[in-house]
This record gives C-alpha cells, sequence and structure tokens, in this order.
C-alpha cells in the first residue's frame, strides 16, 4: 500500500529544508511531495538545492489549491493513501506510520492525526473555534471529531479520487462534514502530538480567523444540505 | 413601512435563498459566494419582520421614508460586492497572465535548445 506525504508549501523557506529532512529520516519509507504555492522567498530554491520532490505552482493558489494539486498528483500515480503535511515542522512525521497502520485496521476513508483523543483539549481562545466548528460537525453529522482543525489527515484512494476529479473540496474541516453526510465517509481519530510553529510567520491573524470561521460555519451549517 | 412592501421582502430575500440553495446544489458557487447572499437575505428578512430598525435608522439619517432607507442599505451593500469583485477580478487577471506567460515561456525554451543541438 502507498503513501504520498502532501507538504503544500507558501514561504516557508525558514522550515522547508528541516520539516523534509526530518520527514526523510523518520519516514524514509513513504513518498512526499512538495508543492510550492507561488512563494515570493526562496523556498523553491531551497528545494531544487537540496534536491527535493517538488511541484512548483506558477502563481499562488492558496492551501485549498496547493493541496489539490497534491491530490491530482496521488491520484494519476495510483496512491493507495495520501497525507496531508504542514511545512513549518508542527508535524512529526513518525506519526504517519500510526495513521497509516490505523487506516489498515479500520478501513476508514480518513484518519485524523488529533491532538486531542486521549489528551485533554485546553480551554483557551485558539480552542473556542475548533471547539465551536466541532459542535456544529456533531450538530449536523453526529459525528464527534475533537480536533477538526488539525492538519494532519491521511485520506484513503476513493477519497484522493473525490479531490481530484471535484474541485470544490478543501483541506479543512467543512469538507469533512460533507464527506461524511453527504458522501458516508467513515472519519477516525488517531492520538499525535504537534509541535509549534518552527519558523516564519503563521498564515491566520485575528481578521483571516474571523473570516474563517464564519466561512466554515456557514459551509457546515448551511451549504452542506445543498451540496451534492 | 408597507405591509406589502415587507412582504415583497420576506419573498425577495426567500427567492434569494432559494437561488443560492440552487446554485450550492449544482456547484456553481463557493460557500464564500453564498455567505454574502445568505447575509443579505437575512438583513431583508429581519428588517421585514422588525421595520422599527429601518425606523431608527432612517430617523437617525434624516431619510424621510424608512424604504428609501432600505434601498439605499441595499445599494451600499451591492457596492460592497463589488468592491470585492473588482479586487478578485483584478487578481484573476494577473494570474492568468502569469499562467499565460509561465507556459508560453516554457515553449519557448524547448525551440532554443533544440535549434542549438542542431547547430552541432
Amino acid at each position: 500500500m502507498s503513501t504520498l506525504v502532501i507538504i503544500p508549501a507558501y514561504n516557508e523557506e525558514a522550515c522547508i529544508a528541516r520539516t523534509v529532512m526530518e520527514l526523510r529520516e523518520q519516514a524514509p519509507e513513504y513518498d512526499y511531495i512538495v508543492v510550492n504555492d507561488g512563494s515570493r522567498d526562496s523556498t523553491a530554491q531551497i528545494c531544487r538545492d537540496l534536491g527535493f520532490n517538488l511541484i512548483d505552482l506558477p502563481v499562488n493558489l492558496g492551501l485549498t489549491g496547493a493541496f489539490q494539486t497534491g491530490m491530482k498528483y496521488a491520484y494519476t500515480h495510483g496512491y493507495d493513501h495520501a497525507i496531508q503535511f504542514d511545512a513549518d515542522g508542527q508535524h512529526v512525521p513518525s506519526h504517519i506510520a500510526d495513521l497509516v497502520a490505523a487506516m489498515d485496521t479500520t478501513h476508514a476513508d480518513i484518519v485524523i492525526g488529533s491532538r486531542f483523543v486521549t489528551e485533554r483539549k485546553p480551554a483557551s481562545l485558539r480552542m473556542l473555534g475548533s471547539n465551536l466548528i466541532a459542535a456544529f460537525i456533531r450538530l449536523t453529522t453526529g459525528t464527534t471529531i475533537k480536533d477538526p482543525t488539525s492538519g494532519m489527515r491521511l485520506y484513503n484512494k476513493s477519497i484522493i479520487e473525490r479531490f481530484a476529479v471535484r474541485g470544490d473540496l478543501t483541506p479543512e474541516p467543512e469538507t469533512l462534514a460533507f464527506l461524511i453526510k453527504r458522501k458516508g465517509a467513515t472519519v477516525v481519530e488517531r492520538q499525535v502530538s504537534m509541535r509549534e510553529r518552527a519558523a516564519g510567520e503563521s498564515y491566520f491573524t485575528f481578521s483571516k480567523s474571523i473570516s474563517y470561521m464564519a466561512t466554515t460555519c456557514s459551509a457546515i451549517l448551511f451549504s452542506l444540505w445543498f451540496r451534492r | 413601512m408597507n405591509s406589502v412592501l415587507r412582504g415583497a421582502m420576506v419573498i425577495c430575500a426567500l427567492l434569494m435563498l432559494i437561488f443560492v440553495t440552487h446554485k450550492l446544489r449544482k456547484s456553481q458557487f463557493d460557500t464564500t459566494d453564498s455567505l454574502f447572499w445568505l447575509f443579505v437575505s437575512g438583513c431583508l428578512l429581519i428588517i421585514a419582520i422588525f421595520p422599527g430598525i429601518a425606523y431608527f435608522f432612517s430617523n437617525l439619517l434624516g431619510i424621510q421614508s424608512p424604504s428609501n432607507f432600505v434601498f439605499l442599505a441595499v445599494i451600499g451593500l451591492l457596492m460592497i460586492r463589488e468592491f470585492t469583485i473588482q479586487t478578485q477580478l483584478a487578481q484573476l487577471r494577473r494570474k492568468t497572465a502569469a499562467l499565460t506567460q509561465d507556459v508560453a515561456l516554457h515553449r519557448a525554451s524547448a525551440i532554443s535548445s533544440s535549434t542549438s543541438k542542431g547547430d552541432k
């Protein structure tokens, strides 16, 4: 069973070398691909200099477009699994094997690397958004996902195909809700540990967080019922 | 506010919702687009049900008729929408240009390497 690790990267010159080298060291059995999302810094150059597997997008598409590119690659190259993996060093590569094993045993469509299966979720402002999204997902689909915003998600072949063929699926919790509710997908979580971002800047400013919450909640509570 | 106008606003809000859900079903609208129309139809519904809101703002702004305020508000919302769309359009134009150039430049470099091979 082949697995592709998809690493979308936008302006990650500070972390990308460290992230990919750690991945190659800790999880050498998996193929990986860095998707450079039209970075304005030297992310692509670093990847080329160090011989990393690279898909170089000529324009910036955003996380969704970059991730879709990886999924299209996974689909055309016949991978059985594809996992979303952050370029900023927050995800720990040794957990990939745990998620793949979970998918093999449970035959779930999606396995989420969750920070809060066995560990308690902190009651902070940052987690407020996550709690709200989890509540809405439980309300609309009946499925409990403790860490809906975790970016470490393993997808199986049928989901890879959906991402590659449709233009409208995103690596976000609203797509999880859609796939569960409208496409009968099964989602399980497995405990993983994550680190803080190693270097560079997070995408999420205050206004971007608000707009993210608005579109996510509207998608889960409203659009979900009408999309096919 | 005339009850016929209020009724018309409710009907418009519902028609807008039906239109949006239809577009969503056909995957012709993104979630972000539908959010705006959801907001507009929600506002229309709220003002139709609670016309006091329109009375309050039209008094505040010195507008004689509350229904004029409703028209003004809708026009204002559409202008905001217009600005957003214009920004997105400018971005799309730039991206299309960049993509076109990228493809053309890739083709061009392939041609020059084959002619240099021919020279040898």
